[in-house]
């Protein structure tokens, strides 16, 4: 749909004005004693009729112009590739420790910074992303809901580095990243990223209610678990007796994740470069078409129509210029 | 024979109508400085802010719904251009939530974040609204931008007697408002259980009405129970009405005064945004100026005047004469009276 728009449309108020010319002219009236002494003159008659359009056109091409014309962008479907994506970012004070456990010195990155840095890149990119980002330390906190303005999801990220909170409370977290996504009207893929340093355990209740939203919202799930040096990874297994989820929580977090009946992947990174290599991954694996709309720039009108204006003025100074001056009065006083 | 009257008044309004029409197709512009604003914006969401003594659309609200819906209207009106970071208050710090971002080009995501603000972010139950201040005015100094302060000023537990904690920053580093949220009244605290659902109001024995940290008062020794050494405080609880709150405006006030913020009461987002326009520091933006439809409007005028003036002056003039001659020639009918 293309459409006309105007900046100041209340300067049609003013319209009528457009019509002087009809009814009064710029050019010297001549008295004449009688107007049967001037021959009937097609020729004349044309001028005159020319001269008022010109007059009128000369107007309303201004009015308009001073309204500001414009032809408001068309609605333009493209196809690109990106997912609706929920951000569930640890904030507890441990990711702002580097990955060797200690307070970053010199040019080390914390583990906050290593991962919003290059997820702030990942926004940056071609991809056509939906996305927003949850928070969650000792509670759960909506950072951005959902949308598609870039900027703020990266002011979401950068804010993400700064000093965070005391705990890692992730049930709480998971349950409102999960209730971000709303019944589904986007028809895009959903995919619910969590970046974390580590777990905590989820009460039982909790647990059954988020398997219960999991399977509702359709997401599929990554864990970007960014490991700190001499932690357990993943896949260790604790001697008996250690193996519960109060001395392991990351390992039955992720066993609690993968029993979920969801697509689920979880990356351990343990340098800013293994982030990297791990968020290139979920960019590759969460490429999907999505049809997005853009608006078009709108296009601006106005040249047209000064340049009618232009055209008009001129024919009406022209014609000024070849009024033949009135004869002077001789004897004519008073 | 034509020949051109460079004398005609109405010869030199077309030239110029011309001039500036062509002005306008050449599309020219003027770079002007625009005021346009950076704001951190920190909200209190502790416990007393669920207090409901404000009031929406004729409805009780919460002082934090309160706030959300005048901030909201009042961000929207705020030039395109300027900067928003929203960040929330509890315990002892603020919490920035997102870095400062363009607020019309996000305005969506940036109601939709202050619309889900809860009491249920925070982190702790505690609320030491001067050390949260001043945390707020060092990140807004770090983010080079103004802050606005909303908080209803009650300070949970109370001050210890010495008062506030010093302010260690500079007056005039950071500009911007602490708006006091809440009624003058005195309201019920609402209160809620471990998953959050609202049990009914705080009682005088869930809160310290009494500070103990830090020297005891000058009247302690007339407690009962009292002790030098022992009980130095008396023996009791002190009961006061720190269950209860309203609108800390003489602390808030102090604290303003402190830090070299304003103070203004929250009451309309009209107010607000005047207040806050009048101590903010803003950024000056150089910004194109179309000046087309200027000059449009000027030719348009002049066109105007060059159809309607003449005739109507001339007509004018000719009434003029015409009453003029009458007087010189008197009508018979007085002559005839005369007569």
């Amino acid at each position: 749909m293309i459409a006309l728009g105007f900046d100041t449309p209340d300067i049609f108020w003013l319209a009528p004005l457009a019509a002087a010319p009809l009814a009064f002219s710029p050019l010297r009236i001549r008295k004449t004693a009688a107007i049967a002494a001037v021959p009937e003159d097609r020729l004349s008659a044309a001028i005159a009729v020319v001269l008022r359009i010109a007059g009128c056109a000369a107007i309303a091409a201004l009015l308009v112009g001073v309204a500001g014309p414009y032809r408001t962008g068309a609605l333009v479907d493209h196809i690109g590739e990106g997912a609706e994506i929920v951000f569930l970012i640890d904030r507890s004070a441990s990711m702002n420790e580097n990955f060797a456990g200690r307070a970053p010195s010199g040019d080390e990155q914390s583990k906050a910074r290593a991962a919003t840095q290059v997820l702030r890149d990942f926004v940056a990119g071609p991809r056509k992303d939906l996305a927003g980002v949850v928070g969650f330390s000792t509670s759960p906190m909506l950072v951005v809901p959902i949308t598609d303005r870039r900027e703020a999801i990266q002011a979401a990220f950068a804010a993400a580095a700064r000093p965070g909170l005391d705990h890692t409370n992730i049930g709480r977290g998971l349950a409102m990243a999960l209730a971000m996504f709303r019944a589904d009207e986007s028809g895009r893929s959903r995919a619910l990223v969590l970046v974390s340093d580590g777990a905590a355990v989820i009460d039982p209740h909790l647990q059954t209610d988020l398997r219960a939203d999991f399977k509702k919202a359709g997401v599929r799930l990554y864990w970007l678990f960014l490991r700190t040096e001499g932690n357990a990874r993943l896949h260790d297994i604790p001697e008996s007796g250690a193996d519960t989820p109060q001395a392991a929580p990351e390992r039955h977090l992720d066993l609690f994740f993968q029993s979920l009946g969801q697509p689920y992947r979880a990356f351990e990174a343990e340098s800013p470069e293994q982030v990297h290599a791990a968020v290139e991954q979920i960019d590759r694996l969460e490429r999907r078409p999505v049809l997005f709309t853009e608006i078009a720039p709108r296009q601006d009108l106005s040249t047209p129509v000064f340049t009618l204006a232009v055209l008009a003025i001129l024919v009406l100074t022209l014609a000024k210029l070849a009024e033949i001056p009135a004869p002077v009065r001789r004897g004519g006083a008073s | 024979m034509t020949r051109a009257n460079w004398r005609d008044p109405r010869l030199g309004l077309l030239i110029l109508a011309l001039a500036l029409t062509l002005a306008a197709l050449s599309g020219v512009q003027t770079v002007i400085r625009r005021a346009v604003y950076d704001v951190v914006i920190i909200v209190d969401i502790t416990g007393s802010m669920n207090t409901r003594d404000a009031t929406l659309a004729g409805r009780p609200a919460s002082r934090l719904d309160f706030v959300k819906a005048v901030l909201r209207e009042s961000l929207a009106s705020l030039p395109c251009a300027s900067r928003v970071a929203l960040g929330v208050f509890s315990e002892r710090r603020p919490f920035l939530l997102f870095e400062p971002v363009e607020i019309c080009g996000n305005g969506a995501p940036v109601a939709g974040t202050l619309d889900a603000l809860d009491w249920r972010m925070a982190w702790e139950g505690d609320s030491h609204v001067a050390a949260g201040l001043y945390r707020s005015i060092e990140m807004a100094r770090d983010a080079t931008a103004d802050l606005m302060f909303f908080t209803d000023g009650q300070e949970a537990p109370p001050l210890p007697l010495s008062g506030p904690p010093a302010f260690d920053g500079r007056i005039g580093d950071v500009h911007g408002l602490i708006v006091g949220v809440g009624g003058y009244e005195l309201s019920p605290i609402p209160k809620y259980d471990d998953s959050g659902r609202e049990i009914g109001f705080q009682g005088v024995n869930d809160v310290p009405h009494e500070n103990r940290s830090g020297g005891p008062p000058p009247d302690a020794e007339q407690r009962e129970g009292y002790d030098p050494r022992n009980a130095p405080f008396g023996s009791r609880a002190m009961v006061g009405s720190e269950h209860l709150s309203s609108v800390r405006e003489p602390y808030l006030k102090s604290l303003a005064e402190t830090t070299g913020l304003r103070y203004v009461h929250l009451e309309t987002a009209d107010a607000l945004s005047r207040a806050y326009r009048a101590a903010a520091h803003p950024r000056a933006l150089d910004a194109a100026l179309d000046l087309r439809p200027a000059c449009a409007a000027i030719a348009a005028l002049m066109l105007l005047a060059l159809y309607i003036l003449p005739p109507l002056l001339s007509r004018l003039s000719a009434n003029r004469a015409r009453r003029a001659e009458r007087l010189r020639a008197p009508s018979p009918k007085p002559e005839r009276k005369a007569a």
